[in-house]
């Protein structure tokens, strides 16, 4: 009988991965998801106008995966043997795989967007100006001849090539993080094959707020003609639909998610518990549910709110805080389960790896502004 | 249509399939006949501990030879007890279950491993950390289900029990064996007949920690109480079973 149980010794075992490692996870399926929305709606709409938001989807997120593998290098207690993670190579472990993946993702959309710049970049290249020799450097004091839609047309293969490469790495990323998650086989909340949708679904929201936000703020900071401003709120307007979509396919997924659970023993009832009524419970209700579900859904529901740029940006920021306590909910709460005993596992305050964190977002920001001041995103007339 | 002459008659096609496919099935039959004959005569050791709780004291002896012979730090243990009390007085009985790295054969632990940092020994089986590989990524600690592995704040490294792996190459028991007081813990070969510990197992019934992970743990307990298994789960869930 379970009330005459009483537990005398044990062993705490705590929460051995933090907050840093969740935010990683998030920030690997934003970039992801941007990137994918992005590539996604050029494929539907595939109009010249369309272009300066296939740069901010593919540009911003090398940023991020540039700079995001600093988080697990923070968390690791021998940061200085990171590097040996390429060639200690263990092919059971998925994180072996997703440091390959989430490198070439990186490297591929790195050149993906060189050639999405690169015409504009000859046409600065071969302008006076103050920052000319920028332009030269990043195009290797190679000036092709022609007009902007020369050099595009020229290079038209390779750019769909890398945008194709890129777009494959992308959702090799998100099936990394998924399947990640999934392997541990003694982890209740993570062990189902649900976490890749889960991953897809949170890609899908982040991605497509997060290309809403960072289109109005690089209207907002760079010169954009009119006309293209127009285009360009249509699109995000419709972005604003994506937006509303992918909210619903979260929300279902995370039902069957739950579904799931409840046949998957006492384990998964407790797993449950964690985000209902246990640890998480004020995190996942106020967070992610109503900042990062019900909030955003209302805000792009009708067509009037979904143009109005202060409402759009508000739903994407709402929509990216859902998906962040959605990750740390998930990764923070698997780890909360009891290894060996009867109490909730404990979660260490982090403080430093805390700052260390908003320090790296910090400096993602100041990148996105200072490309936005100096990269061509709009398109030149000719 | 009018056939050519490299085309297959219906009758042809399914005389090559079928002689295809009995081939490759006698192929197959042949292999899996093989392998456990291999096995039978792969002279590797299996080394696995058994623990009767009927004779644990809970003395935590061998929680301080651990502590003592493998430089654990303070507030990290390789090897514990877990106590509990059951029932209402006057009819209380109390349960241990003493608690340490079950070397699983299927150890999720090395599996998850990036680096390859957690190996086996092929000749012994014992589940291994290479201090000089380890990156610290703490996979392992969140992998082991069983609790037992921990990042080692003096070498920054995962760190667990190997059953004292330098005493056992040199024909010693491990330490936790040594110090047991109540002769609970039988270490040995499993992969040998004649051990002790084989010896120990065909006489009695014994259960291995959540064995619902097939994870294959090489611990093996005689008559521990169910309730001291496994983590709680029906008390966070205010259950009563």
């Amino acid at each position: 009988m379970n009330e005459s149980v009483q537990y005398i010794y044990w062993i705490e075992h705590g929460v051995a991965m933090g907050y840093l490692i969740a935010w990683y996870l998030w920030l690997i399926s934003l970039a992801e998801g941007t990137h994918i929305v992005a590539h996604l709606s050029w494929l539907y709409y595939r109009t010249e106008d369309y272009r300066p938001l296939e740069k901010v989807g593919t540009f911003q997120p090398f940023i991020i995966l540039a700079l995001v593998p600093l988080f697990l290098v923070a968390d690791l207690a021998h940061p200085e043997r990171f590097y040996t993670m390429f060639y200690h190579w263990h092919w059971t472990s998925p994180v072996a795989y997703g440091v390959y993946i989430i490198t070439f993702c990186m490297i591929s959309y790195a050149i993906h967007a060189y050639y999405l710049f690169r015409p504009e970049l000859m046409h600065r290249a071969r302008q006076e100006g103050p920052l000319q020799f920028v332009y030269r450097l990043v195009v290797f004091n190679h000036a092709e001849s022609g007009g902007i839609r020369e050099v595009r047309q020229r290079q038209e293969r390779r750019e769909r090539f890398w945008a194709g490469v890129s777009f494959f790495f992308s959702f090799m990323g998100l099936i990394y993080l998924g399947i990640l998650l999934s392997s541990f086989k003694g982890r209740v909340v993570w062990h189902s094959s649900v976490m890749v949708f889960i991953f897809f679904s949170f890609g899908a929201c982040s991605g497509s707020a997060f290309l809403i936000l960072l289109t109005h703020l690089k209207n907002a900071l760079a010169h954009t003609s009119p006309k293209a401003l127009v285009e360009q709120r249509r699109y995000l307007a419709e972005f604003g639909i994506l937006l509303k979509y992918s909210l619903v396919a979260q929300a279902a997924v995370f039902f069957i998610y739950f579904v799931l659970l409840q046949y998957t023993g006492i384990g998964g009832r407790l797993a449950s518990k964690v985000f209902f009524g246990g640890p998480r419970a004020f995190q996942f209700w106020f967070f992610q549910v109503a900042i990062g579900l019900i909030v955003p859904f209302a805000l792009v529901l009708f067509k009037s709110m979904r143009q109005n740029v202060i409402v759009s940006s508000i739903a994407s920021i709402a929509s990216m805080l859902g998906t962040l306590y959605g990750c740390m909910n998930i990764f923070i709460g698997g780890q909360l389960l009891p290894m060996t005993h009867f109490r909730w596992e404990h979660l260490e305050s982090e403080p430093g790896r805390m700052a260390f964190g908003i320090i790296i977002m910090a400096v993602m920001f100041v990148f996105f502004l200072v490309t936005y001041k100096v990269l061509p995103y709009e398109n030149i007339e000719a | 249509m009018e056939k050519t002459q490299k085309s297959l008659t219906r009758r042809e096609f399914f005389l090559k399939f079928g002689a295809q496919v009995t081939g490759a099935g006698a192929g197959i039959l042949l292999v899996q006949e093989s392998i456990p004959a291999l096995a039978a005569a792969s002279p590797t050791k299996k080394y696995g501990m058994v623990i009767d709780t009927n004779r644990c004291i809970a003395c935590h002896g061998c929680t301080i030879a651990c502590t003592s012979e493998n430089n654990v730090p303070d507030g990290h243990y390789r090897s514990w007890v877990k106590i509990m009390s059951k029932g209402k007085y006057p009819n209380v009985s109390s349960h241990f279950l003493p608690r340490l790295c079950n070397n699983c054969e299927d150890a999720p632990c090395l599996n998850l491993c990036p680096t390859g940092a957690t190996y086996r020994t092929h000749e012994d089986g014992v589940v291994h950390v290479n201090r000089e590989v380890c990156v610290g990524c703490r996979i392992c600690v969140v992998a082991c289900p069983y609790g037992s592995c921990f990042i080692n704040p003096i070498t920054n490294t995962a760190d667990k029990c190997d059953f004292c792996y330098h005493r056992i190459t040199k024909g010693l028991k491990p330490a936790c064996v040594d110090a047991c007081t109540g002769k609970a813990r039988i270490f040995g070969d499993l992969n040998d007949p004649e051990s002790e510990i084989s010896h120990y197992i065909e006489n009695r019934s014994t259960q291995r920690l959540r064995a619902d992970l097939d994870t294959r743990p090489k611990v093996h307990y005689v008559n521990a109480d169910e309730n001291i298994m496994g983590p709680d789960y029906g008390k966070l869930l205010g259950r009563r079973s």
